[in-house]
């Protein structure tokens, strides 16, 4: 895995992007979004579920307070920006061995040294 | 095997009962995750990578016992995040043992001795504490990454057997485990007096941090081979027989992942532990719209290729040895003559 993340995107759905890949992206973020709805009203929250597979499409997101689910239609989602801080970012294995590496490096001794 | 006796056969009793009639689907474990907070930051992990309000949150004993309920699993395994950091622990615990449910308590035993001390506990049949172990001191403390945790999980194991508990670990191997090294690892455990162990492969899931690390399905295979191989006599696995012998290679299974069906605060967790490909709301709901075909390595579902993990194939090897004679008796002889 990279240390990429998607903290701070806020793709315009249309544009070379689906509502559904953003939907999928967000779902897959492990920070807060930012929903929009059609009637311009923002939502923010953590999206841990959504479902395309029923007549209806919905996602559901819990709000920072924890309060939720909240459930939102596909239908009524004009935006989705990706707001929050990505707590997986930077947090990958090889993060933390190049970091332990680092550190290992920076209290030996360097060769001819006193 | 390390079961006790009344465990095996209320598993046996539950397996045959659901064959009998007729279930092409059913549970044996259930993954009760009553909060995914956490007190160490394992490099392996991804559950705990959630903001704050999440992290924050944690499932009423209430609902916790509802799911047990409405799931029907004869065993409970309570991951997280860690258990022990769930302020309701001892009461879930009280009373999941008075539902006989088979609890298996998975901690990484940092706070062990400490709720030990405090009486939260009293050891029972029905209690399994299942310390989280990745090997010895070094291989451990790496992978948890954190200095000083094996040497507190030991200490807690000790303390948990001195005081009648049953206690077993659960090992998770990376890619680059040294099979010498888990060796020592196993009789290491087995001088602790631990009642089993349970090991199982590392998978490679896309919110999982080093997927690069996690074992691929072939070298897995050697991996085991090499670490089974000419097994010591006194080395005791919590799990299947036919489960370590798929890890080997000489059993080929698909994976049943209605078997460890998983359960959190956002709900029944589709298609199994480690995928999260979205949430049912209620555990029929799960098995019912859940497109299960979906799933498994005949799927073709390139996220289940290499997958080789406990939660999906311990449960077809259960399945597998209670389905037929011949499953039975490769699980019995295996089991008698300590030859994998």
């Amino acid at each position: 895995m990279t240390d990429e993340t998607l903290e701070g995107w806020a793709p315009e759905i249309g544009r070379g992007v689906t509502l559904e890949e953003v939907v999928d992206r967000a779902f897959d973020y492990r920070g807060n979004v930012t929903v929009v709805r059609a009637d311009g009203a923002e939502l923010e929250g953590f999206l841990f579920n959504r479902d395309r597979d029923v007549p209806r499409p919905f996602v559901e997101l819990f709000d920072p307070n924890g309060d939720g689910p909240l459930r939102i239609l596909y239908a009524d989602i004009r935006a989705i920006r990706f707001t929050g801080k990505d707590p997986a970012a930077g947090n990958s294995y090889a993060a933390w061995l190049r970091a332990k590496e680092q550190k290992k490096r920076a209290t030996e001794p360097t060769a001819g040294g006193a | 095997m390390s079961v006790p006796l009344s465990q095996m056969l209320t598993v046996a009793t539950y397996v045959l009962r659901q064959r009998l009639a007729g279930r092409p689907r059913y549970p044996l474990v259930l993954m009760l995750e009553p909060l995914f907070r956490c007190n160490l930051a394992c490099a392996g992990c991804g559950k705990i990578q959630y903001p704050a309000q999440i992290l924050k949150k944690h499932l009423t004993v209430e609902r916790c016992l509802a799911a047990v309920d409405e799931c029907g699993a004869p065993m409970v395994s309570i991951p997280g995040g860690e258990p022990l950091m769930y302020p309701e622990i001892g009461r879930l615990v009280k009373e999941l043992v008075a539902r006989r449910k088979f609890v298996y308590l998975c901690t990484n035993a940092v706070l062990l001795r400490a709720k030990l001390e405090d009486g939260l506990f009293e050891p029972s049949t029905y209690l399994s504490f299942s310390v989280h172990m990745d090997g010895l001191r070094e291989e451990h403390d790496e992978a948890v990454c954190r200095d000083g945790v094996f040497d507190e999980a030991v200490d807690a194991i000790r303390e948990a057997l001195r005081r009648g508990f049953r206690v077993t670990t659960n090992t998770t191997l990376f890619d680059g485990a040294n099979p010498l090294r888990m060796r020592e690892f196993f009789d290491a455990m087995m001088d602790l007096g631990v009642e089993g162990m349970m090991v199982s492969p590392g998978y490679s899931y896309s919110k999982a941090p080093d997927q690069e690390h996690f074992l691929r399905r072939q070298r897995a295979h050697e991996l085991f081979s090499r670490m089974f191989s000419n097994p010591a006599r006194r080395w005791k696995f919590n799990q299947s027989p036919l489960f370590l012998r798929f890890l080997m290679g000489k059993q080929d299974f698909e994976c049943t992942p209605w078997g460890n069906p998983t359960y959190n605060m956002f709900g029944w967790q589709r298609p199994c532990y480690l995928l999260q490909e979205g949430y049912a709301g209620s555990f029929k709901e799960l098995l019912e719209t859940t497109r299960w075909e979906a799933y498994g390595r005949s799927s073709g579902n390139e996220k289940c290729r290499d997958c080789m993990v406990h939660c999906g194939y311990e449960p077809t090897a259960v399945h597998h040895t209670f389905g037929s004679w011949r499953g039975f008796r490769d699980s019995v002889v295996a089991t008698v003559s300590g030859r994998l």
